[in-house]
């Protein structure tokens, strides 16, 4: 092996993971551990040194959250957030998937449903969430709504690039071997769109718990948004920090551990795949 | 097109004028929204209660809004409140951005920051920021820093690893000043990155504080759309919503995406993030 | 006896109306014998790629008709071997090629042909891999595997070697003719390289400007062609005078238009 190389390799870092030695010496010696204890180290310090109203110390909160956590209520209330969360994101990738798929394959429909789609996209969660309680109420339609209509834009986006990424070189070569209809959507059409689907199903899932818990805030009884609002008004900081943290760190593992590992397992056969977080 | 003329029953002859117009009014762009207004207006009629006003009392509260200068009031007090957690916002995240895309030490540092940072909805910080700083103007601009910097950051980030090496090495070879090779290699290279981080942290901004004021200002549009909700008043959160809304995407689509547009006019592919 | 495996009539495709029209393809007529291989050539924009693609059903015709006769020992009418290898990149190459069984036969039988034509290419033992673990040369036999597999009447080939490097396109060539005449399949084969052409037809046809043709010429020359031969090099350029005759007419109509 060349010189040259050898001297030239020490420089960089190893791209592969070898060995579970080498896994656990990266994880533990990096520089992640060291950005989490800074922020502890400041926050702690703030709530000593500064009075700052109610800034709870970091000790006050993980303590709520440990109470919170083995009385069961975060699971109880986790329950109901995700009842609503996952009947809204369903609602929306159904009809995201229509409205995208038409997008995608017809300039009719791309049009027609070109200035409700930008309005859709740029009206805060906040509106939608309002708006449906002012008009549906506190049952469960609330959230579902607020949600589709919040969620559905972001979804038929996705599908419609996807769709429109549809390789027509393959789907000419499919047609000259007179490949059915079935094959043809299944073999060349949806393998090509799994990828987006799957991102759809990612930024779909993000709004769909953002606006369920803006929903719960202004009018539920239950859930996390409740909890969100019930402590702020009782001016109990150190609770409704926990809620949250607790809250974020399960959509954190869903999103993080479930949905982009799912994305990059999907997209496995492109030789490049571009990580965009 | 030409103003507005009284149409005659249609002739058969294809007129090129009656033809413009048909084709606008049967574009199928317009058709969603119309055919949107008509369900709401038949909707708003048939159940005749409050919560789903007619299209006319939408449209006098927006009248009244607009001219009676209450809307420019909380307008700009809205605007004072972004603009400054934007800036400080933009600040913040380039500087992590560019950290975070020049040295692996940094990306790892705060790369949990950033990922944390994303997933937390703006709700949350709002809640925290109103209730750390009650009416001050720390509550939105701490609440803007931390729910928009992860995503400038990430902008920037990739605008960094963007920086072609090659011509950065042509740089050095024909010996061209530091301050060249910035100027004229480095910034233009990150600008369209820079642009897109804009246009996405205004957008962040807009919302989050408009989340701020609902839960604790005494003015702005957020909180106005507070004091419709409490009311009950559809009309009026439809009105502030349908204003604000009109102000803050003619500035994202009429200043922000085009200038994104024309300086990354050289690239063979945008690549802003989200 | 010859049997006719494609009948080809006065087939017009033309594009515009009201006065504008355009004939892509202008009265093609051609006879396709059982088991050669029949070269078309003609320069780009000639229409060769169109003749192709409505021999295929990829494209509709004006006017005119198009037969294939499947004879036996043939499964379906065509296949198609593409410029790019158009494999469908998330399929396995074997499963690229159970992809295209037709409907008339059996799953079995299809594989069976499919593990004789991926041997007969040379691709024995990758069937497992996916295509972009695979260089251009290798992709490009999965194709013609693939087409092969399907037993088609005609087998049609739109400058498949076109995108592959020099070397590895003078060895697909070698196989490709080894392979004809091994399966003795009805080859119709579309380039712009009339050096391939002569080296691989027994009939080259040449598309003129106007979407006709304006030669057919037979080739004869004995089999292995090496273009060192004399006879090789003679007949190159006897066909490449009357390709130029054939642009030196178009610049003159050029000319005249503008001086028009």
């Amino acid at each position: 092996m060349d010189v040259a190389t050898e001297s030239a390799m020490t420089e960089i870092q190893p791209a592969r993971l070898s060995q579970p030695a080498t896994f656990m010496k990266r994880i533990v010696l990096s520089y992640r551990w060291l950005a989490l204890i800074i922020i502890l180290v400041i926050w702690q310090a703030v709530t000593i040194l500064v009075d700052i109203g109610l800034l709870p110390s970091p000790g006050q909160v993980i303590l709520a959250g440990w109470g919170l956590l083995t009385s069961g209520l975060f699971f109880k209330e986790l329950a109901a957030s995700l009842v609503r969360i996952l009947l809204g994101f369903g609602t929306a990738m159904v009809v995201g998937l229509i409205v995208g798929v038409s997008m995608g394959s017809r300039r009719f429909w791309d049009e027609f449903f070109e200035i409700p789609v930008i309005v859709g996209l740029s009206l805060p969660g906040l509106i939608y969430a309002m708006m449906a309680v002012m008009i549906l109420g506190l049952g469960l339609t609330t959230p579902v709504i607020a949600i589709l209509l919040a969620a559905y834009p972001f979804v038929a986006v996705n599908i419609r690039e996807g769709v429109k990424a549809t390789d027509k070189e393959l789907v000419d070569m499919a047609r000259v071997y007179l490949v059915d209809r079935w094959r043809m959507i299944t073999k060349v059409i949806l393998p090509g769109l799994l990828p987006f689907i799957m991102a759809a199903i990612r930024v779909g899932f993000t709004i769909a718990w953002k606006v369920a818990v803006l929903t719960e805030v202004f009018g539920a009884s239950t859930g996390i948004g409740y909890q969100l609002r019930y402590n702020f008004q009782l001016f109990s900081m150190r609770t409704m920090i926990a809620w949250a943290l607790l809250f974020g760190a399960v959509m954190l593992v869903i999103e993080y551990g479930l949905l982009a590992p799912a994305e990059k397992y999907f997209a496995r056969w492109r030789p490049k795949v571009k990580e965009i977080i | 097109m030409a103003a507005t003329k009284t149409m005659s029953t249609p002739t058969v002859r294809p007129h090129p004028f009656l033809n413009s117009v048909r084709r606008f009014i049967f574009n199928p762009r317009w058709l969603s929204v119309i055919i949107l207004l008509i369900a709401w207006q038949v909707l708003a009629i048939s159940r005749n209660t409050r919560v789903i006003p007619r299209l006319e009392r939408i449209y006098t509260e927006l009248i009244k809004i607009l001219f009676t200068g209450l809307f420019v009031e909380d307008l700009a007090a809205s605007m004072g409140r972004i603009g400054l957690g934007f800036a400080i916002a933009l600040a913040v995240g380039t500087a992590v951005g560019i950290l975070m895309g020049s040295r692996r030490a940094w990306e790892e540092f705060f790369m949990d920051l950033v990922l944390f940072g994303l997933a937390l909805p703006g709700l949350i910080y709002a809640l925290v920021s109103v209730m750390l700083f009650g009416l001050s103007i720390l509550a939105p601009v701490v609440a803007i820093v931390a729910t928009a910097y992860p995503f400038i950051a990430i902008n920037i980030r990739e605008g960094v690893r963007a920086i072609n090496k090659d011509l950065l090495d042509m740089g050095r070879a024909y010996r061209v000043s530091r301050s060249n090779v910035v100027r004229r290699i480095v910034l233009p290279s990150l600008l369209p990155f820079f642009l897109a981080a804009i246009r996405i942290g205004f957008s962040i901004a807009w919302k989050v504080t408009t989340l701020v004021e609902v839960f604790g200002t005494t003015n702005g549009i957020g909180w106005e759309i507070r004091a419709s909700f409490d009311t009950f008043s559809v009309h009026g959160m439809l009105a502030w919503t349908l204003l604000f809304s009109a102000v803050m995407l003619a500035i994202e689509y009429g200043i922000l995406l085009p200038a994104e547009r024309y300086f990354g006019r050289w690239r063979p592919k945008a690549g802003q993030v989200i | 006896m010859t049997t006719i495996a494609v009948s080809v009539r006065d087939l017009v495709k033309s594009f515009g109306d009201e006065g504008g029209e355009h004939r892509v393809l202008d009265g093609i007529t051609f006879d396709v014998e059982e088991g050669t291989l029949t070269t078309i050539v003609g320069p780009s924009g000639c229409g060769k790629s169109t003749l192709l693609n409505v021999l295929a059903g990829l494209e509709s015709y004006t006017a005119g008709s198009v037969e294939v006769r499947s004879g036996e020992g043939t499964a379906a009418d065509l296949g198609y071997v593409f410029q790019n290898p158009r494999l469908l990149p998330w399929l396995t190459i074997k499963d690229n090629i159970m992809f295209v069984r037709p409907q008339n036969v059996a799953e079995t039988t299809h594989r069976q042909r499919m593990q004789h034509y991926l041997d007969m290419v040379g691709l024995n033992g990758i069937g497992h891999k996916y295509p972009y673990q695979l260089s251009g040369g290798m992709q490009q036999r999965a194709g013609l595997a693939r087409g092969l597999s399907v037993e088609p009447a005609v087998l049609l080939m739109d400058e498949p070697f076109s995108h592959l490097d020099e070397i590895t396109a003078e060895q697909m060539r070698a196989e490709l003719l080894r392979i004809w005449q091994e399966t003795g399949r009805t080859i119709i084969f579309i380039t712009h390289d009339m050096q391939e052409a002569i080296q691989l037809g027994d009939r080259l046809l040449m598309l003129g400007y106007e979407g006709k043709i304006v030669e057919d010429i037979p080739i004869n020359l004995p089999r292995p062609r090496e273009f060192t031969d004399q006879s090789f090099v003679d007949f190159y350029a006897d066909v490449v005078s009357r390709f130029h005759k054939l642009q030196a007419a178009r610049a003159e109509e050029l000319a005249e238009v503008e001086v028009n």
